[in-house]
């Protein structure tokens, strides 16, 4: 147990400190999609790993043809079971798919707070978030993690490979594969995608390992009778949380005596006789997203003046890297997600969550 | 709070940042009981967390306000919202509550966040077997 031995002023701030909860981040943005200066198109591409896309349609009770259709052309993902790290620096890999772009990977069921967990962003870069021990003996260039820099356990290393000093051959790239071939060799399931390439690219590494293809999980509920607030004029945080309770099928009809919860739609609401939800959850490519966006603005055109969208896209939780490809870290949560509302007019709210270990989204 | 961009009119670009303002923290606990027969409603679960509360912390902790958003009979798997300056308190009250009716029990706390909707997307769960 901790015991204070500071002066009486350090104690107080001490017993603050230790009652309080890590700093969380909400960015909010509005302003319209005929705006030049609109910034959902960067905002999207900056968040590289996807994990699942929640989408609420207004005043909609089946999904349209081509939105369905859409869902479906989501790109495919591989899980490549036990993947040695060396095998990302191989040579026709690099020059069938990294040297092309586009490529992501990320590491699968590795956590982020206690194990070693890699990306490969599309931009060609390779991002290790190692332990204190594996950065050691590794024996390549790194830099103490951001968040964990008063104890230094954990260590990020960040090589782009696309750059001329890495080329297969080059001192090192050889140091690099060294330490990945015989002082750390890494082990791990990874996932792969690759766009527009898709799986030809890839197809050499695939065939040396266990791999397995998968598509996106396409999910839709129907809702009727959902209260809903004035999107306009709510506060942000009950916002998120009414979509949450939507998400997450939570019940908000309570009164404030109830003894099991309090939670009630925000004030001033009205009632949307019926809603779709629809959910796709894998790793989901930023260009897909793109794609949505679009066309769930298409739908927009032809609906109601007073429809809306409202578009969630969570990144992963044990992702090395989020926003613009900084770091990012799990002290609790790991949250970062966006929420999207889309109005008929062509203003959009944009919502970018962070959590502690996040840098402010750009 | 920061404003970084305002022109005034209609379609402008607006930017706001909100640094700690989540009133609410959400919890996804799950009670693992001794006996997995035990039947346990969500008046029964919030009382048991109560309970907990008032031996830790006396009257007031007992006084604690949080709700019971979501419960899973099955699983034992419960959402919890409370504000964020008691997250702490309840937080440590859920970790030393450890029988159940004379029966050895823990909460497992899986996960933690100033956002409700992230609850609903933890790439944590992503299954591929």
């Amino acid at each position: 147990m901790k015991v204070w031995t500071g002066g009486k002023q350090g104690k107080q701030r001490w017993r603050r400190r230790s009652n309080t909860t890590p700093r969380s981040l909400l960015v909010c943005e509005r302003s319209s999609f005929c705006d030049e200066n609109n910034r959902v198109s960067s905002q999207v591409e900056q968040l590289h790993f996807n994990y699942k896309v929640s989408v609420l349609l207004s005043d909609c009770s089946s999904a349209p043809s081509h939105l369905e259709s859409l869902l479906t052309s989501f790109s495919h993902f591989y899980l490549v079971r036990n993947l040695p790290l060396h095998e990302l620096l191989d040579k026709q890999f690099l020059e069938t798919a990294v040297y092309q772009g586009n490529v992501y990977g990320l590491s699968y069921r590795t956590r982020l707070d206690e194990d070693n967990c890699v990306a490969l962003m599309p931009n060609g870069h390779l991002v290790l978030s190692l332990d204190k021990d594996s950065f050691q003996v590794l024996g390549f260039e790194g830099k103490t993690s951001t968040f964990n820099y008063k104890t230094k356990n954990r260590y990020v290393v960040t090589v782009d490979l696309t750059d001329g000093s890495m080329a297969p051959g080059r001192q090192a790239y050889l140091r690099l594969l060294t330490g990945l071939t015989s002082r750390l060799p890494l082990q791990m399931d990874f996932l792969l995608s690759h766009h527009p390439g898709g799986g030809a690219s890839l197809q050499a590494l695939l065939s040396r390992y266990i791999w397995s293809e998968h598509k996106p999980e396409v999910g839709t509920c129907s809702l009727t009778h959902l209260p809903c607030p004035d999107l306009q004029s709510c506060d942000p945080h009950g916002l998120l949380e009414w979509l949450g309770a939507v998400d997450a099928n939570i019940s908000r009809d309570n009164s404030s005596s109830s003894f099991l919860s309090s939670l009630v739609c925000p004030e001033p609401k009205r009632t949307v006789s019926r809603a779709l939800r629809i959910s796709i959850c894998g790793l989901l490519l930023p260009h897909d997203v793109q794609r949505l966006i679009q066309e769930l603005r298409c739908y927009l055109g032809q609906c109601q003046p007073e429809s809306w969208v409202s578009l969630t896209v969570h990144g992963f939780v044990d992702s090395p890297v989020s926003w613009g490809g900084k770091e990012h870290g799990v002290l609790r949560g790991g949250e970062n997600f966006y929420t999207l509302f889309i109005f008929h007019d062509h203003t959009y709210h944009l919502h970018l969550a962070a959590g502690a270990q996040d840098t402010c989204p750009p | 709070m920061r404003r970084d961009e305002e022109k005034g009119e209609a379609a402008v670009f607006q930017r706001v940042v909100l640094k700690n303002a989540s009133p609410y923290h959400y919890m996804k606990v799950c009670l693992v009981l001794e006996d997995e027969s035990t039947k346990l409603s969500a008046v029964e679960l919030k009382q048991f967390i109560i309970t907990g509360l008032k031996t830790l912390y006396g009257e007031v902790g007992a006084a604690l306000n949080f709700d019971l958003l979501k419960y899973d009979e099955d699983t034992f798997t419960a959402v919890l919202r409370v504000y964020s300056k008691w997250l702490v308190k309840l937080w440590s009250s859920l970790t030393l509550n450890g029988f159940y009716q004379n029966q050895a029990c823990a909460f497992r706390v899986l996960q933690v966040s100033p956002f409700l909707l992230a609850l609903s997307g933890n790439s944590r769960e992503l299954q591929l077997d």
